[in-house]
């Protein structure tokens, strides 16, 4: 018996054929649509009374399925609200679908159930316009408060050039500025205590310590933090509805810019929905190529983590350092890519273009040096007493606040789960590399610092294998979704030339399905959602980032600690803007 | 050296006034230190330099400032500049006013009335402070001492209030 | 009246050279962290990029000279010269060499912690009357910082006091003919470096400041030639720091007779402007309240005891 059948039956024993029916899906984890009425029973089911219990709540998205030519069939239904668990026992998956029906259907809110909810359900509520019943603060989070009309809906224009030219008017004007007004009551915040006025102070959207354009609302006794509200949006730009309009091959530089330190990582979280979706499998060469650049990325990406973290806390000349190695990580990527930060690389099937001459002795180079230099960081950041005055056992949280939350990556390491999607759940030919899960017992900054130190030490191991058993072959696969295909083949046969002529033309059709990846990216977790409806372009790309999730939690952890110890999270937590936005 | 006393004098008698009748705490104290400055002047030319740094590192360097530091505090801002006002009403100084004036007049009949010596200036070594404080003086120097200690258990004491905790560790231990 | 023109004359030649030395350090201040950090630092306008001096303060200069609206004007426009005003009149009191000082006061070092008190005011008057949370942040942090270094600052003189019997800064640089005080006071050393660094709130110290958390704290509203002043006081308050230092741990001028005494002043100084820097390229910033839990907790009775100490063995030593 497959897990997903266990599953299965486990449920259909406790509730019944008419709460659940089972769909099958192109990526294998467990798809069960619920019936409206019987979701919170079926997810608090699944949370706590099953005996290999759900404990993530790992996504929460809808979708808008009006415009697909089979909304009509079972379960009949104009928006669709998809539920991700995962379960760390079994080691899997579970989504749940609900079907809604109306212009602006309303759901149940699972706030009670699981205080990460409440992000993603807002998120659902701007977006699609659709409520939930019982949630304690149901406002726009991504969009400004100001906006009209939500746009995933399909009846929302993707493009300014079908909205109209822009006018302010002077009403308008008006509006905005007083959306700008800042009114605590209206954050859920309280001006007074019993003993105390409190402070308002606004950290952001311009702020050196936010690394972007993030705004926290901060309540402040003196200098202790009450309570912090994270206000998000300032980087949105919409990626999510850009996937709608773009074709399956020309949506991959737009991954490139979601968690835009992460570079290849990004695509190849894409591609592995793709490419599921497409049933493409890539050949050896292909795996090693993507895990090897994308372990660059994550060292690079810790590099940027780890220089910000020391000057946020005050330490200036680590950053320099750890820029310079990362240009040379760079200077790799350039040689191999073409490009730096965002290489757009990657290709359905395959990647752009073989690894180019001498492109081994440059790894090698790198491998010899880094080490070297990690060392010295350890000595000079890590091994510091007043960094360590300034991390150890701020912004504590416990492994299961840490799953009640959805916190995934190296913070849930941190807090001693070896869990890494890696060796859990390998992708990309990840189970034939040799390498450790670094962990640590508190989960505070020091400890989160202390996982992706000692991860960069991993990635380099990964490398190196990379380097030493690079296997010949082909650099794309021949499936005729690849885009685009092996040129060499068109000028053989009449099939590759058109195909290669439609697949660059109009782009590669993918075939009709749903499919979920989820990667070890350099923050967390990273998974694309990819919905086709047998069209050149998907019918709905959901993005789930790691650094949502981290943020929303910010106001838990940060209570009670003071402003320098906000620095001191916001940095150890290792978020990107637009990997919150998206 | 008897210009630079008037000067200092003066400046410190309408720096004193300008702290009376600021309304702006702020700007008060801000004319209160020019007036500890002007004093601080005034004790170096009789001879007394070590007095002076005290009146200076003392006075204005450090209470002051926590007077100055009270006011940021409490954010102190129009409302006692209004408060203030009303303060300056007639009814309000005339009887302290009159009173004072009282013993002006008697400060300076007394004055008026004194042979008229020139002051002879000797000046005092801050180790002659310290020898007088710690040799004659010493009874006195040690009972300030205790009392000063009293002074700041009692402040200690008295600043002491719960601490409120906010991290949600520290919230289930107190329940 | 050759005197009295030469005495003036060493009052214009000291404010001279210490506001040039004050701009000087921005370029290498700019530099040192460069080649201390991998990078290059300022090097395109002229030799070595020493224009850059020129550049910034015309920068400085010319920037528009603005006043938030809802700052309070007057006590806004006076905290950046208090801060400027006192650091350089601590200098007065600062044995150059032998025959270069503006005045030697029996109560000097008294004058100087008068001096660094009153520098303060400029710190909690720009904080406050920019009537910006950040700013009031910033000035709250460092009027309670600087209070409380004070006091160990102060406290940590005294052995030097002891030792050479005088407040007068001549003095006490004389007394080292033999060997330097830092030898007999290096807790007292240490202690008055370190609250001399919080003095000067430059980092580990920086947290009226603290650039990634306050922007830049109680001087975040200030623009052009009003942050100049706030600049050149932080890099005449290292000066002073550093040759305060000098003169009662490392002997002032005295020195090997190849170079002049001055030759000798300022050379150890320069070397401990130079170790103000290299902190800053090296050390994170601690939280407000370790700062003061530092002070308070580890300082103030370490203090006490090397008093205690030093008292004692001067007594000892003396016994007829």
């Amino acid at each position: 018996m497959t897990p997903t059948e266990k599953l299965a039956t486990e449920l259909m024993l406790k509730f019944g054929d008419s709460v659940l029916t089972q769909q099958q899906t192109a990526d294998e984890v467990a798809t069960f649509w619920v019936a409206k009425t019987h979701i919170l029973p079926v997810l608090a089911y699944l949370k706590k009374e099953s005996p290999e219990p759900f404990p993530l709540l790992y996504d929460l998205f809808a979708l808008d399925e009006r415009s697909r030519s089979d909304h009509k069939t079972y379960p009949s239904k104009d928006f669709t609200v998809v539920y991700h668990l995962l379960s760390f026992k079994r080691n899997q998956f579970i989504r749940l679908k609900i079907a809604l029906k109306g212009e602006y259907p309303s759901a149940q809110t699972l706030t009670h159930l699981w205080p990460s909810a409440s992000w993603y359900e807002r998120e659902v509520y701007d977006m699609f316009g659709i409520r939930f019943e019982g949630h304690p603060h149901l406002q726009r989070i991504l969009m400004p408060l100001t906006w009209q009309g939500h746009p995933l809906r399909k009846e929302h224009p993707a493009r300014a050039t079908e909205m109209g030219p822009f006018k302010l008017w002077d009403e308008k004007v008006d509006t905005e500025q007083d959306a700008l007004q800042f009114k605590p009551e209206q954050w859920g915040l309280q001006r007074h205590s019993d003993d105390a006025d409190f402070m308002f102070l606004n950290i952001g959207p311009q702020h050196p310590g936010t690394h972007g354009v993030l705004r926290i609302i901060l309540q402040l006794d003196g200098e202790d933090i009450i309570d912090a509200v994270p206000d998000i949006g300032f980087h949105h730009r919409g990626a999510e509805k850009m996937g709608e309009r773009q074709s399956w091959h020309t949506y991959i530089p737009y991954t490139d810019r979601i968690d835009y330190l992460g570079g290849v990582m990004n695509n190849l979280a894409y591609l592995l929905a793709v490419e599921k979706l497409a049933g493409i499998e890539v050949p050896d060469r292909v795996k090693v190529i993507r895990v090897m650049m994308c372990e660059f990325f994550r060292i690079a990406s810790h590099l940027v983590w780890y220089g910000t973290f020391a000057q946020d806390l005050g330490q200036l000349s680590p950053v320099f350092y750890m820029f310079t190695d990362r240009e040379k990580i760079f200077d790799i990527v350039e040689a191999i890519t073409g490009g730096r930060m965002h290489p757009n690389w990657f290709r359905i099937g395959g990647v752009a273009q073989d690894l180019p001459n001498g492109w081994d002795k440059m790894v090698a180079e790198f491998i010899a040096y880094f080490p070297k230099r990690l060392k010295e960081y350890h000595n000079m950041v890590m091994r510091n007493s007043i960094f360590k005055a300034r991390t150890v056992g701020i912004g504590i949280y416990t492994l299961e606040e840490a799953i009640e939350w959805g916190v995934t990556g190296p913070g849930l390491r941190a807090c001693g789960l070896e869990w890494d999607m890696r060796k859990k759940q390998p992708y990309s030919g990840y189970e034939n590399f040799e390498f450790d899960i670094p962990i640590a017992q508190n989960g505070d900054c020091y400890d989160r610092a202390v996982v992706r130190e000692q991860e960069m030490i991993q990635s380099l191991r990964i490398i190196e294998q990379c380097l030493k058993h690079m296997p010949e072959g082909p650099y794309k696969s021949d499936n005729s979704h690849a885009t685009p295909p092996l040129k060499k083949n068109t000028m053989q046969d009449i099939e590759t030339l058109i195909n290669h002529f439609l697949n660059v033309s109009w782009g590669p059709v993918i075939p009709k399905g749903e499919a979920m990846s989820c990667i070890e990216a350099t923050k967390g977790w990273n998974s694309y959602y990819m919905v086709s409806d047998g069209n050149t372009s998907p019918y709905r790309s959901r993005i789930r980032t790691p650094s949502f999730p981290h943020m929303q939690m910010l106001p838990y952890i940060s209570k009670g600690y003071t402003v320098a110890d906000l620095l001191s999270i916001l940095g150890s937590m290792d978020y990107v803007l637009a990997d919150i936005d998206r | 050296m008897n210009v630079f006393f008037y000067i200092a004098a003066a400046v410190a008698i309408i720096s004193t006034l300008m702290v009376i009748t600021r309304k702006h705490p702020v700007h008060a104290l801000l004319y209160l230190i020019v007036s500890f400055m002007a004093v601080a002047i005034i004790f170096f030319q009789l001879g007394a330099p070590f007095v002076a740094a005290l009146e200076i590192v003392l006075y204005a360097g450090a209470i002051v400032v926590l007077f100055i530091f009270v006011v940021m505090m409490l954010n102190l801002g129009r409302e006692t500049s209004l408060q203030e006002k009303t303060w300056l009403n007639l009814a309000t100084w005339l009887l302290p006013g009159v009173l004072g004036a009282i013993l002006l007049i008697e400060l300076i009949y007394l004055i008026s009335t004194q042979p008229n010596e020139t002051l002879t200036i000797a000046e005092i070594e801050p180790k002659a402070v310290a020898l007088s404080l710690f040799g004659p003086y010493v009874i006195g120097v040690e009972l300030s001492a205790m009392l000063l200690m009293a002074g700041v258990i009692g402040a200690a004491h008295i600043g002491r209030r719960t601490i409120k905790h906010y991290h949600r560790f520290l919230q289930e231990e107190t329940k | 009246m050759s005197e009295t023109l030469n005495y003036w004359l060493v009052i214009v030649g000291i404010l001279f050279v210490l506001l040039n030395i004050a701009a000087f350090l921005i370029w290498v201040e700019r530099r040192m962290l460069a080649l201390w950090q991998d990078r290059l630092g300022p090097n395109r306008a002229g030799p070595f990029g020493l224009l850059i001096i020129l550049a910034d303060t015309l920068k400085l200069f010319f920037k528009e000279d603005w006043i938030p609206p809802f700052a309070d004007r007057h006590v806004f426009v006076i905290a950046p010269a208090v801060i400027v005003i006192s650091v350089l009149l601590s200098f007065a009191i600062i044995p150059f060499a032998p025959a270069i000082q503006i005045v030697d006061l029996n109560i000097g070092l008294l004058f100087f912690l008068g001096m660094s008190s009153l520098g303060v005011y400029s710190i909690v008057l720009g904080g406050w009357a920019s009537n910006n949370k950040y700013s009031l942040l910033g000035a709250l942090r460092g009027a309670s910082q600087m209070i409380s270094y004070e006091v160990f600052m102060g406290l940590s003189l005294m052995g030097v006091v002891m030792l050479s019997g005088s407040f007068s800064l001549r003095t006490i640089v004389e007394a080292q003919k033999d060997y330097w005080f830092v030898l007999l006071q290096p807790v007292g050393f240490v202690i008055f470096f370190i609250a001399g660094i919080a003095e000067t709130h430059r980092l580990p110290f920086d947290i009226p400041e603290a650039e990634s958390e306050l922007v830049a704290g109680f001087h975040s509203e200030y623009s052009g030639m009003k942050f100049g002043m706030f600049f050149i006081g932080e890099y005449l308050g290292i000066t002073l720091i550093s040759s305060i230092t000098v003169a009662l741990f490392f002997g002032g001028w005295l020195g090997p007779a190849f170079l002049p005494p001055l030759a000798w002043f300022a050379i150890k100084t320069a070397g401990f402007i130079l170790f103000f820097i290299l902190l800053r390229a090296s050390l994170p910033r601690p939280r407000y309240d370790q700062l003061m839990e530092y002070g308070w907790k580890i300082l103030l009775p370490l203090t006490l005891l090397n008093l205690l100490v030093t008292g004692g063995i001067i007594l000892f030593l003396n016994q007829p």
